[in-house]
């Protein structure tokens, strides 16, 4: 009975990191794998929703209504930033890396400007369960919930929706897709809006298990880009999935061996040697290998 | 006109060059002045204003290890601080032990530049071996930086000391008992002859200042040299450099180890000018200030890039009077510049200068 609990809070670890890190890179895997951006401001996105989030839950709204308040607040958030400065940057690398770090900086220190420093708490809903004599929350099993429809709803968004087509034709070859009528200007502001609403409904999400104050995404920022790059960007959804698995793999295992620091330390070690031997990320690499047993089974049959 | 040209190119031909901004003699003269108005301002300003003049200088060399590494090489770090407080950790542990028994810091100074040009090597080794993406580097010396501050902040614990010295955790570096001696500012030793530079005294500003246009000067006569073609052919077009049969690796490799020298050298000069370091130096906010300096002021030109990180100095120190807004005003300055000037206010002025001083002769000409 103790193996099955401690098997089980393994697992319960597990998930919880998984949904952490799906949460946090989604958004930014969507802005950096189809457009090219690197968005130093994700982070600061994230606040944005975490405020309006705790903000409308203290004005009496429902938790859950209060994060797609979240989603709607950060996605305008970053359809306004997409119009007024990243529009300009699309197609340089560094200089949008600098640009949104210098949005980062403004958000943040303006937030701190008009709310001041001081913490924001919202209680985490559901209460517990226990598994033998220990107890595990309920909420952490939402957000691992979440972060799997949230994805599954954007790969059904991309995939199957006229703007989804519109959207993976701009991405592919702008100049084509705008001669074939799509308006690629609207695609990359929703697109942008899209990555932006995410981050604000992860932000959200985690409003309710964290402490909130204008300094709460600058750890999210680099944590989501580790993610985001050991994926890779040849296939936003398998890159991110085995991506989160490695990566949270080696983060529950090291906090459970050592502590927490060692953990994170040992997450972005880990990063970093996966990264040494597939620098484009794992879905490259699956990519790869898929349309090389592709080709070599043609080779076979003719 | 041939003449003067033939003096200039005798003396400074090594210094001018196409990578760098100003090379007539209206330049170099305007150089002498602005060094001599710097020189001269302890004579009438108040020391209150030169120690943190000392401190805006010493932020010159952060912005010139980014500027040649970012600027001229095109390998941005968004973690270039961390350089500069390895460096000033190095000197201040080394300095710590060896005071007592050598009564001077020259293998201090010697070690906090050395120590970073040792960690850029094996990191960067890793990095541009593995050929990882531009991007990739720039977000990863962040988070090495962010982890090196996380790793810092928890060694309050008294276990955390290196001989005579104590990591502090969010304290600072200190002595590890009372017997040790306090962190010394820079004292050189030669023989008999000791010299100390106290941070707070004039004869510190003055040895930052000559090592700041040193430095300056030998980076002009780099990057004008033959290796700072090679350093602006990666920048362009790396995959060319790389035909036409240079080892972009090497390359990038060399120059993030110079860079990581300057910024070194600055965190040494940083900890002896306030006796003090701290782990907020590996943090996201001084890593943000050495981008926005240079970003600023220009990357592409390493005059320009000292002269943003004074002025930006300047500009966040008169800010921090009127209360917390002065990270709100230059992340707006750094994205403002970034819409308007892209390559940097310095850059866009300096192009103006020129052709106005082209314009001219042009019109004295035509006369």
């Amino acid at each position: 009975m103790e193996a099955a609990a401690e098997v089980f809070s393994y697992a319960y670890q597990y998930f919880d990191n998984i949904g952490f890190l799906i949460l946090s890179a989604s958004g930014l895997i969507i802005i950096f794998g189809m457009m090219g951006v690197i968005n130093m401001a994700h982070g600061e996105l994230m606040m944005i929703g975490a405020y309006i989030t705790a903000f409308s839950y203290h004005a009496g709204v429902p938790a859950p209504i209060a994060v797609i308040f979240a989603g709607i607040g950060a996605g305008v958030a970053g359809m306004i930033l997409e119009r007024l400065v990243i529009r300009h940057f699309y197609k340089q690398l560094l200089s949008s890396l600098v640009v949104t770090w210098g949005l980062s900086l403004m958000i943040s220190q303006g937030f701190l400007l008009v709310f001041g420093p001081t913490i924001l708490n919202v209680p985490t809903p559901f209460g517990n369960f226990p598994v033998s004599g220990q107890t595990f929350g309920i909420y952490r099993l939402v957000l691992f919930g979440s972060a799997l429809a949230i994805v599954a709803t954007v790969w059904a968004v991309f995939t199957f929706t006229k703007f989804g087509t519109h959207a993976r034709a701009t991405m592919e070859d702008p100049d084509m897709a705008d001669a074939l009528g799509v308006n690629t200007r609207n695609i990359y502001v929703l697109t942008f809006g899209i990555g932006a609403a995410m981050g604000g409904i992860a932000g959200g999400m985690f409003a309710l298990t964290a402490t909130i104050s204008p300094f709460f995404g600058i750890n999210y920022t680099p944590l989501a880009f580790i993610t985001v790059v050991v994926g890779g960007g040849a296939n936003v959804i398998t890159g991110l999935l085995s991506s989160v698995m490695a990566l949270a793999g080696v983060q529950t295992a090291v906090n459970n061996l050592v502590n927490v620091y060692v953990g994170y330390v040992a997450m972005m070690g880990a990063a970093f040697f996966i990264l040494l031997l597939l620098p484009r990320g794992i879905s490259e690499y699956l990519e790869r290998r898929k349309i090389r047993t592709e080709r070599n089974g043609r080779g076979a049959t003719a | 006109m041939a003449q003067r040209h033939s003096v200039l190119d005798r003396y400074l031909g090594p210094l001018n060059g196409p990578h760098t901004m100003g090379r007539g003699v209206a330049f170099w003269v305007g150089f002498v002045i602005v060094v001599a108005v710097l020189a001269s301002f302890p004579e009438y300003m108040r020391r209150y204003d030169i120690i943190n003049l000392s401190n805006f200088l010493i932020s010159g060399f952060l912005a010139l290890s980014l500027s040649l590494l970012w600027g001229y090489c095109g390998v941005l770090s968004l973690g270039q601080a961390a350089f500069h407080g390895i460096g000033g950790y190095a000197y201040g542990i080394v300095a710590l032990n060896l005071f007592n028994a050598h009564g001077n810091t020259d293998l201090a100074f010697f070690a906090g530049v050395a120590i970073p040009v040792i960690f850029a090597a094996i990191i960067g080794g890793i990095m541009f071996f593995a050929r990882l993406r531009g991007v990739y580097i720039a977000i990863l010396m962040l988070v090495v930086s962010l982890l090196i501050g996380t790793f810092m902040r928890q060694t309050a614990d008294p276990s955390y000391t290196i001989g005579a010295a104590y990591l502090g955790g969010m304290n600072g570096l200190r002595p590890a008992s009372v017997e040790d001696p306090l962190l010394p500012s820079l004292i050189f030793g030669w023989g008999e002859t000791v010299i100390e530079l106290d941070g707070r005294r004039p004869a510190f500003f003055y040895f930052v200042l000559g090592l700041l246009v040193a430095v300056y000067l030998g980076l002009r006569c780099l990057v004008n040299s033959s290796y700072g073609y090679w350093l602006v052919g990666c920048r362009e077009d790396p995959n060319r450099t790389e035909t036409f049969g240079y080892d972009v690796r090497l390359i990038q490799l060399g120059v993030f180890c110079i860079a990581a020298a300057i910024a070194g050298l600055s965190g040494v000069l940083y900890t002896a000018w306030g006796t003090y370091i701290h782990p907020d130096g590996f943090g996201v906010a001084p890593n943000i200030l050495v981008v926005i300096w240079v970003a600023v002021g220009g990357r592409k030109d390493l005059g320009a890039a000292i002269a943003g990180a004074i002025v930006l100095e300047w500009v966040s120190l008169r800010l921090a009077a009127e209360g917390e807004i002065a990270f709100l005003v230059l992340g707006a300055i750094l994205v403002g510049v970034m819409l308007i000037a892209p390559n940097g206010l310095g850059i866009t002025i300096g192009d103006y200068i020129r052709r106005g001083h082209d314009r001219a002769i042009a019109w004295v000409r035509a006369r």
